[in-house]
């Protein structure tokens, strides 16, 4: 995806190389325009099933560019002018390969065989048609880079391959590199920061990409569930009647009479622990968490968390973090006037009461309870949503208990079946 | 046939941290989910029990803000219906 488009972006830039993430010279394509040239995507994704740790097939990606280096071969055969990337042979066009790491991650001996493959062929095909001709070079060098992947994986010849053992502590050096480099986390400079061995740019980049797309898509989750989150509640009855700086806005904060407002620091201390692969981690609400969010779309407190197995921390009275997240309800505390310390997650109860009042001019659906308990609407709603919608996320995600103690305690209490029939 | 025995604790396990967000009570979850889910009292209690052990931190915090939540609730609902008496104008007096 990475460098797909960015190669995008050198066909539509199509002169300053320098510029381009991907340092192609154009001058180097006999047509001027990478246009002519087409991507096989399937073809650069295909190796994603064989080879969890891989990228799409960069090393395709990289044979366009040995291509080029095959055509022009005083840039081929250039050394590495300093580029850490690849040896000269495949690497250099790329000149300060940013974004391009990833491709880089052929290694020398491989590139260079995958480039003599391309060169070869180039040198045939040579003022024959461009499409037809490169269309052939990309087959060719992309079963030149199978093959020299294959060897490196070691299928069919015994593996070779070492697969990184992403730990929960390698990870948590990883996403600390990434926070710290930011805009600029690339695989190579990552890397560097982690100062892991037996990393290589390779594993670090298909592991930014498994990151990036499970961030992505844990947002997304995030978003979803506030807007269920939102419709629910705010019928539901904790319409604060404007109090507070953001009443209506997210439904978690509305019924916040008092609350603080919501600390606009996302994701800076997110809720320590969940490891979002599988790896528990103990933890706690500092920062290094596995999958820090950066973006929080509202600072709502309780986004649906994702999994199964929360750490619990011990909640900060007066810095709740607002990180969706890990299972950890993220509640601002309180106002200092409700004594209670927040069992974070858990809005104080106190707040319902005033709901009634305010939601008495709002939607019909509520009727001012006079009770201290909740509005029964809401909890019913908020019931039935479960009952509906079996598949999402636990709220507060607590550690579930082992399901034959409990079918042995039901027993024990004389319930026989579960479920009842 | 665990496999529904696990997902039906595991949806009872959704229902109690749907009331745990309303801070309510053991007994108010109980007879919430019995009335709006159709659980038995017995089923919620057993797992909001399982529950309580594998999270003992929880709920000891969930307990102890439970004490003065309550007191503030009470407190609330008598200044809301103080209010909304004095608001109801004359046809009290």
């Amino acid at each position: 995806m990475l460098v797909a488009s960015s190669l995008r972006d050198s066909t539509s830039k199509n002169n300053d190389t320098e510029e381009t993430i991907v340092g192609v010279d154009m001058d180097d394509f006999p047509g001027g325009s990478l246009l002519e040239y087409s991507i096989d995507f399937d073809e650069l994704f295909a190796g994603l099933d064989e080879d969890p740790d891989a990228l799409p097939d960069l090393e395709i990606l990289g044979d366009y560019y040995s291509v080029s280096a095959g055509s022009g071969d005083e840039r081929g055969q250039s050394s590495d002018d300093g580029n850490d990337v690849v040896s000269g042979s495949a690497g250099s066009p790329f000149g300060s390969g940013s974004g391009l790491d990833t491709s880089s991650v052929c290694s020398p001996s491989e590139g260079a065989a995958v480039v003599d493959q391309a060169e070869e062929v180039g040198a045939k095909k040579d003022g024959k048609e461009h499409q037809g001709h490169f269309g052939k070079v990309k087959k060719l060098a992309a079963s030149a880079a199978k093959a020299g992947r294959s060897s490196k994986t070691g299928r069919g010849d015994g593996k070779r391959k070492v697969k990184v053992d992403w730990t929960p502590e390698l990870h948590k050096r990883f996403v600390q590199a990434v926070e710290q480099l930011g805009e600029k986390a690339v695989p190579s400079r990552i890397l560097e920061v982690m100062g892991a061995d037996g990393l290589t740019r390779h594993n670090i980049a298909s592991h930014l990409q498994k990151y990036r797309s499970h961030r992505k898509h844990l947002i997304a989750r995030e978003a979803e569930a506030a807007s269920w989150n939102q419709r629910r509640h705010l019928y539901g009855g904790a319409r604060a009647g404007g109090v507070g700086k953001r009443a209506g806005v997210s439904p978690w904060l509305v019924p916040t009479i008092g609350f603080p407002p919501p600390m606009p620091q996302p994701l800076h201390r997110p809720l320590g622990p969940l490891h979002v692969w599988g790896h528990p981690s103990g933890g706690h609400s500092q920062s290094n968490t596995m999958w820090p969010k950066h973006i929080v779309p509202h600072h709502h407190l309780r986004p649906p968390h994702l999994q199964p197995r929360p750490v619990w921390a011990p909640p900060h009275p007066h810095h709740l973090p607002y990180g969706p997240s890990q299972g950890m309800p993220c509640y601002p505390s309180p106002p200092q006037r409700f004594v209670a310390p927040p069992v974070p997650g858990i809005p104080h109860r106190a707040m319902y009461k005033n709901d009634p009042r305010a939601a008495a001019g709002q939607p019909p659906r509520l009727h001012p309870p006079l009770d201290s308990t909740p509005s029964n609407e809401t909890i019913d709603a908020a019931l039935e949503d479960v009952l509906a919608k079996p598949w999402l996320p636990l709220p507060i995600g607590l550690k579930p208990p082992a399901i034959d103690t409990v079918v042995g305690e039901l027993q024990r209490h004389g319930v026989p079946q579960i479920p009842p029939s | 046939m665990s496999n529904s025995s696990a997902s039906y604790i595991h949806m009872v396990q959704h229902l109690i941290e749907k009331c745990l967000i309303f801070h309510m009570t053991k007994e108010e979850c109980m007879e919430a989910l019995s009335k709006h889910g159709n659980i038995q009292p017995v089923i919620t209690s057993t797992v909001w029990s399982e529950l309580e052990k594998e999270n003992k931190e929880f709920f000891k915090l969930y307990t102890s803000s439970q004490v003065k939540v309550k007191g503030g609730a009470e407190t609330g609902a008598l200044i809301h219906k103080m209010i909304s008496d004095t608001s109801k104008d004359d046809s009290d007096e």
